[in-house]
């Protein structure tokens, strides 16, 4: 028999790699398609009540509890994918020993399972709150699909690095953790960075998942005043960086990842 | 055609790279050719075979595989604990190019009837006991169209009844596909090999003939 082609092969290798990686995603635990969905619900129902009870109605011209669901799914969107993305070599251990598949496969697969899952129970979440006679359509759905590109290109790039720097260093990941912690307050999840005083903030806008969820959150709603120094070209271009320097440490360490 | 370019490998240990095992292999495998490996324990046959199968990386020189060759058998890995037996056979089927539902579902149930594993065959693979894995795995190689098989030890796998079924279907490998093996057992390498490799320290010697492959390693043996 012939030889498949190298694309023909890389195919079925993603198409297979999803197949897996989504029924682990969905069932490997009990319940495990449950907590897809509540974790991110959890996060939306505690800082909506949070500012229920500071009676905020509107932030920057937002509505509230659409502030927050906007930029808890954007949230997620970097969090969840570049987690998982991280963790892909590890998770797939045992099927690099089929020569077919490779380290970058298990990454780039993971990253889409992630983008598809967490936009779905983004999507949920959106449906429930129309219930709640909300208004759930973007004004601006380009941009608001445009800015969670940008923070999945990032957080794709930010798994890779992740993926080769621990497996190469394995103690790396405890100073990568205790760099990232603070992300959840940093990005501007919570608090509306705007409200924080100038000398700060500007510091705080040069992260770039702070500058997504601040997008993805402008494209929302046409009301609101996002913070100035609001730049997707700057999202963009540290997307570009981090996946540049991730696909870089592959190319030279990937064939290491799967080597005794 | 397989063609191993001077091939050298050692392993990263926990304190920087270990002793060479492998030293410049060079190989040119014809086509449907059964060859053994031949050597002493720790001579490199398995991390060979790795190498020859992809498995594992060389340290410096390459292989060249100018035909569908299988993993190795017999090799513990490749199953996904998390995963049923079927799922494990579902994806294998899937990387090697079978795509339409039809030719999925008709290959696993030939790997589910050659395998045997009753019910277990849904539950996942971490809860298969060694033989019920290399049953799996074993049937899982022969539902896949190979130009050259590669096998360590495999022949030995499983209960009595299956490997007098395994070596059944090892036999009709080696009669229309290549075969690179290794093995311990001098009757199973004359049973089923034409040439022999033999392997010492870090250096491999090719033989046409199995039989002088043999008699230079027992040689050896008794310097």
């Amino acid at each position: 028999m012939a030889t498949r082609s190298p694309l023909l092969i890389m195919w079925t290798v993603w198409a297979a790699l999803f197949m897996r990686e989504a029924l682990w995603r969905l069932f490997s635990r009990r319940g495990a398609w449950a907590w897809l969905l509540l974790e991110p619900a959890f996060h939306i129902f505690y800082l909506i009540f949070i500012y229920t009870v500071l009676n905020v109605r509107h932030i920057s011209g937002f509505d509230t509890s659409m502030w927050v669901v906007v930029g808890v799914v954007a949230f997620f969107i970097f969090d969840r994918t570049s987690s998982q993305t991280a963790n892909a070599i590890s998770a797939n251990k045992s099927l690099f020993s089929y020569r077919q598949v490779l380290p970058a496969d298990a990454l780039f697969v993971r990253a889409v399972i992630e983008l598809v899952l967490t936009l779905f129970a983004g999507i949920l979440v959106l449906l429930l709150l129309s219930l709640f006679g909300r208004q759930v359509l973007p004004d601006d759905l380009p941009a608001v699909i445009q800015a969670i590109f940008g923070l999945w290109l990032l957080a794709l790039g930010w798994g890779l690095v992740r993926a080769v720097l621990s497996d190469l260093v394995p103690e790396i990941d405890i100073v990568l953790n205790l760099i990232m912690r603070p992300m959840y307050l940093i990005s501007g999840l919570m608090l509306p960075l705007s409200s924080l005083p100038p000398s700060y903030r500007d510091w705080l806008l040069l992260n770039p998942v702070a500058q997504g969820l601040e997008a993805a959150r402008a494209g929302y709603s046409a009301a609101y005043h996002p913070f100035t120094g609001l730049s997707f070209s700057y999202l963009y271009a540290s997307a570009v960086l981090m996946l540049f320097i991730g696909l870089l440490l592959l190319r030279k360490f990937g064939l290491r990842l799967v080597t005794e | 055609m397989i063609l191993v370019n001077n091939v050298h490998k050692r392993y990263l240990t926990d304190h920087g790279p270990g002793k060479w095992v492998l030293q410049g292999i060079d190989l040119k495998i014809p086509p449907k050719h059964n060859v053994g490996l031949i050597g002493s324990n720790g001579a490199g046959k398995s991390t060979l075979l790795r190498i020859i199968g992809g498995v594992d990386q060389p340290t410096k020189g390459h292989v060249q595989r100018q035909c569908r060759v299988s993993w190795p058998m017999g090799y513990g890995g490749g199953l996904q604990g998390s995963l049923s037996g079927r799922q494990n056979a579902k994806f294998v089927c899937r990387i090697h190019g079978f795509t339409s539902a039809y030719d999925i579902k008709d290959r696993v149930s030939y790997i589910q009837d050659f395998a045997q594993l009753g019910e277990s065959f849904d539950e996942p693979v971490k809860t298969y006991s060694s033989g019920m894995r290399s049953r799996l795995q074993f049937a899982m190689s022969l539902s896949i169209d190979f130009d050259v098989y590669i096998s360590d030890e495999v022949t030995g796998a499983g209960d009595a009844a299956f490997t007098k079924k395994a070596q059944q279907a090892f036999k009709n490998i080696a009669d229309h596909s290549g075969l690179i093996m290794v093995s311990h057992s001098e009757g199973t390498l004359k049973q089923f090999c034409q040439s022999g490799v033999f392997l010492h320290g870090g250096i491999a010697v090719w033989f046409d003939q199995i039989d002088d492959a043999l008699k230079v390693y027992k040689e050896s043996q008794l310097q």
